[in-house]
């Protein structure tokens, strides 16, 4: 944890989830309801406020410089709820008057309205759920949109005055080819989005998806990698650098709140089943909105899997959330933090390079190159193996 | 004391799944010695490991209390057997302790190899041989059939011999009163000095060893000073008595013709021979009784835990398990490629399956086993011989002079129908044909000899599923035979993994090389990086294969600041690498140690 001085205050990010949806996605694993009466908003947006207000004086020394709508869509949801919400992260925490202000939004539920009530409150960027140019391969994925609904949507978000705008498309999905993701993403880079999302697809237990998986057609790994590798050289030509495995950007647009997630930042999370990793310990929100609402009501327990992280284990967080990013991890911050070894890590490190899976900067920072973060989990579990039986620097003295 | 016209010793001998454990249940059910609620199958058979297989592994014997028709009470001591041609020694010392066996042969099957083979045993041991038609409720039993089979092949009047089913508990009386009648009461002087041939051992946690003895002549009791002959060790007898199904009863005294147990505070099974005599220290017998030949491992592999910071958990199971199963040898040794472990000896392919199952399931140990090997005997040029029971410790082929290999005489037993593939088989094998005999119009037995390294791996699954199941075998070590042999190196990423080295027949290599070859393929996971897989003879790569490099495996989203799943997988995936040995850069699973045991595909 960085040392406060005097007047500097710890930055922190704020994450709201909000559990709604028009409908449920065939892919989508999270937290969200395709239920939306006035009451159970209202008693929600209620029980979030209360939350936040609790949550505010706990945290003196820190300055929010992030907040994230995520969800669920909270374009959905609608502004008010939003707007209140804001208001009342405002009251109860220091927000940094430049923070970054994300909310996600799908094309369906986006209107001129919501975007400048928004812009008014001070949301200033926008992540719109995109993930294919095809309406059929839409339909089918039980998106609540077609194409032509995103190009208005886009239109509408600049008209409103937004200057960061992401968008975030899927590609290893059903009957898809090589050819078709790349047609995909150059078109829709006409857009010119200041930020880009290429996630794969990833099919879950307990989705729509996961009965028929064998049966709809999914390319296969090899086909899959293709598809990364050609999204970041696609990406690359188009003037984004990548600076995450699955997220690129235009110069100094990288998400703020997302890097904190990977950089070991703090942030504290609101709205059932949020995470937050905040005063060196990982807990999460129940993943029940009925219960959050409940608990909060009854200033009862709410949260779940309170846990105070070790530093042991955060050198293995360290590992698995920063060798995600471009800029990747180092010896000396690695080992002043942790007290481990950084040897035995760059020997299987050389080894990785030899077959251009990780790359080593002139400051003399590792990074995985996008070979490598292709088998980032097999990369990474080595690592954490190795780490696991290396002899701590203190003891070797 | 019972009087010795009212012991009948008897053991009951079978082809393998011909019924034998199932009759001894229920012999005892029908004697009373166990109530039905105490009853489960296979009785005799305490490990969980020989009900679950439907197999016995140990030896055991059993006191049974039986009225007969003649109004006399008689005590009948059974000693279960083994069936699987792994544990013939077991039979053997199991039948030196018996005046009698019932021979069970199923009512369709006839008989088979294991039932030649065993009565061979029991007639060479001089016992009285009591047939008994099992299954007789099958639609297909052919009892009369199967009774003329006994009498022309094995020589044994057959014409009344009871038609039981075990299964069903029909006519088992008849065979009681058949080994009352037709077993002959033991002998023996119980006033002579003490002469008590132990069949078995067993560790037990409160009293030490127990030693299963059958008293020949004199008596012993609590309190007795008794002499081991073969070792000459001496101990105070602490507890003597009978077994019953469900634990042992103390008794007074063992006199000659009776079976049974004595403690005497002895530490390991080690101190206890199976086969030796033991005697009375102040009286003891001039001669020992005939010992029976020393069991001999025909199979060694290299044992390793997973783990390799298990290995002293390993060497306490080993020793522990050494304490029951004699016949079992281990000794330390090392590998470049799995660290400290164990080279053990094993009767057999399923005595060593056994072995290893017991280890993980008893002591809860992950293992690495080797490529089991036969022992090779190589004489070098300078004369010098040596047993090889190791592929690391194969001499340089500049110095070997005469590689020589165990060969076996097999006996192999079908419908005439599988003469051909049996054939073929054997020739696949190595086997050289000796002679073919018709045991009736419709079964042949036919004799190959042939090296015993090609019986050990799963000749035994190929024979079985060649003649849809109707095959059995039997064999037995005939001696050593100069053999051309190669060791074949495994190079994982260029790096040769000694764990994988085997010794082989030299024309047998190439298939060989290239299936093991594709068996590590299936089975090494796909890594960051190309992994080639090499056979070698000295130096020459003689197969190839590729393990493509991994392309895929990354979690590309990680939402919502939520990295408690990520952080499971990834160490979830941290402990299976764990459990990996790490050659070089290559990991392979402890599975794949294993699978390129197992190359018969047809």
């Amino acid at each position: 944890m960085p040392i406060l001085g005097r007047r500097d205050k710890t930055p922190l990010g704020i994450y709201i989830h909000v559990p709604f949806c028009r409908s449920k996605c065939q892919y989508c694993d999270f937290y969200s309801l395709t239920t939306k009466d006035d009451r159970l908003i209202d008693r929600f947006v209620d029980a979030i406020c209360a939350h936040i207000r609790e949550t505010g004086p706990l945290a003196p020394g820190y300055r929010v410089d992030t907040v994230y709508f995520g969800g669920g869509t909270p374009s959905y949801f609608g502004a008010d709820g939003m707007a209140t919400i804001l208001t009342a992260a405002r009251r109860a925490f220091d927000v940094a008057s430049d923070a970054e202000i994300t909310f996600e939004a799908n094309p369906d539920s986006i209107s001129d309205k919501l975007l400048r009530r928004l812009r008014g409150e001070g949301f200033n960027r926008v992540s719109l759920g995109v993930q294919n140019d095809n309406d059929e391969l839409l339909r089918r994925l039980g998106r609540p949109h077609n194409y032509a609904q995103v190009l208005t949507a886009v239109q509408r978000i600049r008209r409103a005055g937004y200057r960061n705008l992401s968008l975030d498309l899927m590609y290893g999905l059903p009957g898809q080819t090589l050819a078709a993701w790349q047609e995909t993403l150059t078109h829709v880079l006409n857009l010119a989005p200041e930020h880009m999302s290429c996630y794969a697809l990833k099919v879950e237990p307990g989705t729509p998806l996961y009965d028929y998986k064998d049966l709809c057609n999914i390319p296969n790994d090899d086909v899959q990698a293709d598809m990364y590798l050609s999204a970041v050289d696609i990406l690359k030509e188009h003037g984004y650098r990548q600076y995450e495995i699955s997220n690129f950007a235009r110069k100094g647009m990288v998400s703020k709140h997302n890097l904190k997630y990977w950089m070991g930042g703090e942030y504290l999370g609101f709205g059932p089943d949020a995470s937050s990793d905040f005063a060196g310990k990982r807990f999460k929100v129940v993943r029940d909105l009925h219960a959050y609402i409940d608990g909060i009501k009854r200033h009862g327990p709410v949260l779940e899997e309170v846990q105070e992280i070790p530093i042991r284990e955060r050198a293995g967080e360290y590992l698995m959330t920063r060798l995600r990013t471009t800029g990747g991890i180092e010896r000396e911050e690695y080992e002043k933090q942790y007290l481990l070894p950084f040897d035995p890590l760059e020997e299987a490190l050389f080894r990785c390079r030899d077959h251009a899976l990780a790359a080593k900067s002139s400051e003399g920072r590792w990074r995985l190159t996008p070979e490598g973060f292709l088998v980032s989990n097999s990369i990474i579990s080595d690592l954490l193996l190795i780490q696991d039986q290396s002899t701590p620097l203190a003891r070797r003295r | 004391m019972t009087d010795l016209s009212k012991i009948r010793n008897f053991s009951i001998i079978a082809h393998i799944d011909h019924g034998k454990s199932t009759l001894a249940d229920r012999l005892l059910e029908a004697c009373g010695a166990v109530d039905s609620r105490d009853m489960a199958d296979q009785i005799l058979d305490s490990m969980d490991l020989e009900r679950e297989r439907g197999i016995t592994i140990k030896a055991r014997a059993v006191q049974l209390t039986y009225q007969a028709d003649d109004g006399e009470v008689y005590d009948l001591n059974l000693i279960d057997t083994p069936g699987h041609v792994d544990f013939h020694y077991e039979v053997s010392r199991s039948l030196a302790a018996c005046e009698g066996a019932v021979l069970v042969v199923d009512a369709s099957q006839g008989v088979e190899a294991q039932t030649l083979a065993n009565t061979f045993l029991a007639s060479d041991a001089g016992l009285e041989i009591v047939p008994v038609i099992n299954k007789i409720d099958l639609p297909s039993a052919r009892p009369q059939e199967v009774k003329a089979e006994i009498e022309d092949i094995l020589a044994i009047p057959a014409e009344d011999a009871p038609e039981i089913s075990a299964k069903n508990g029909i006519n088992i009386r008849a065979v009681l009163e058949r080994i009352v009648k037709d077993v002959p009461p033991p002998k023996g002087d119980r006033d002579a000095p003490l002469r008590a041939l132990v069949f078995d051992s067993q560790y037990d946690s409160y009293r030490g060893v127990i030693v299963y003895v059958r008293v020949m002549e004199g008596t012993v009791r609590p309190g007795m000073e008794i002499r081991m002959m073969s070792t000459g060790a001496t101990y105070k007898a602490v507890e003597v008595g009978t077994m019953n199904p469900l634990g042992l009863t103390p008794r007074d005294s063992l006199g000659a013709g009776e079976v049974g147990y004595l403690t005497a505070s002895i530490k390991t099974v080690s101190d206890t021979r199976v086969g030796d005599t033991v005697t009375g220290a102040e009286r003891p017998a001039a001669e020992p009784l005939p010992g029976y030949r020393a069991v001999q491992p025909m199979v060694y592999s290299g044992v390793y835990p997973a783990d390799g910071a298990k290995y002293q958990d390993l060497r306490d199971a080993l020793e522990k398990l050494k304490l029951n199963d004699a016949s079992m040898c281990y000794e330390p040794e090392s590998s470049l490629a799995l660290g400290f472990g164990f080279r053990c000896g094993f009767l057999g392919l399923l005595h060593m399956e056994i072995i290893q199952e017991r280890l993980e399931r008893e002591y809860n140990l992950d293992l690495i086993t080797t490529a089991p090997n036969v022992v090779y005997r190589v004489t070098k040029l300078n004369g010098e011989v040596v047993m090889v029971d190791n592929p690391l410790n194969y001499p340089d082929p500049m110095e070997i002079q005469l590689a020589e290999e165990p060969f076996v005489k097999a006996s192999l037993i079908a419908p005439q129908e599988y003469v051909g593939a049996i054939m073929d088989l054997c020739t696949n094998r190595r086997g050289e044909f000796k002679n073919m005999v018709y045991l009736d119009e419709r079964r042949v037995e036919l004799h190959y000899e042939m090296p015993l390294n090609e019986i050990i791996y799963d000749f035994f699954d190929a024979l079985k599923s060649r003649t849809r199941g109707y095959g059995s075998l039997d064999y037995e070590l005939i001696g050593y035979r100069p053999s051309r042999l190669v060791k074949l190196d495994i190079l994982l990423n260029g790096d040769i993994v000694d764990a994988l080295s085997f010794i082989l027949f030299a024309d047998n290599a190439y298939p060989r090389a290239r299936k093991i070859c594709e068996k590590l393929k299936e089975n090494i996971p796909r890594a960051q990086f190309e992994i080639p897989v090499q056979a070698a003879i000295g130096g020459k790569i003689i197969a190839r294969e590729t393990i493509k490099a991994l392309r895929k495996d990354v979690l590309a989203k990680c939402y919502g600041g939520d990295i408690t799943r990520k952080k499971k997988l990834l160490e979830k995936q941290k402990e299976g690498k764990k459990r990996m040995r790490t050659f070089g850069t290559v990991s392979v699973p402890s599975e794949a140690f294993m699978a390129v045991l197992k190359l018969d595909d047809d």
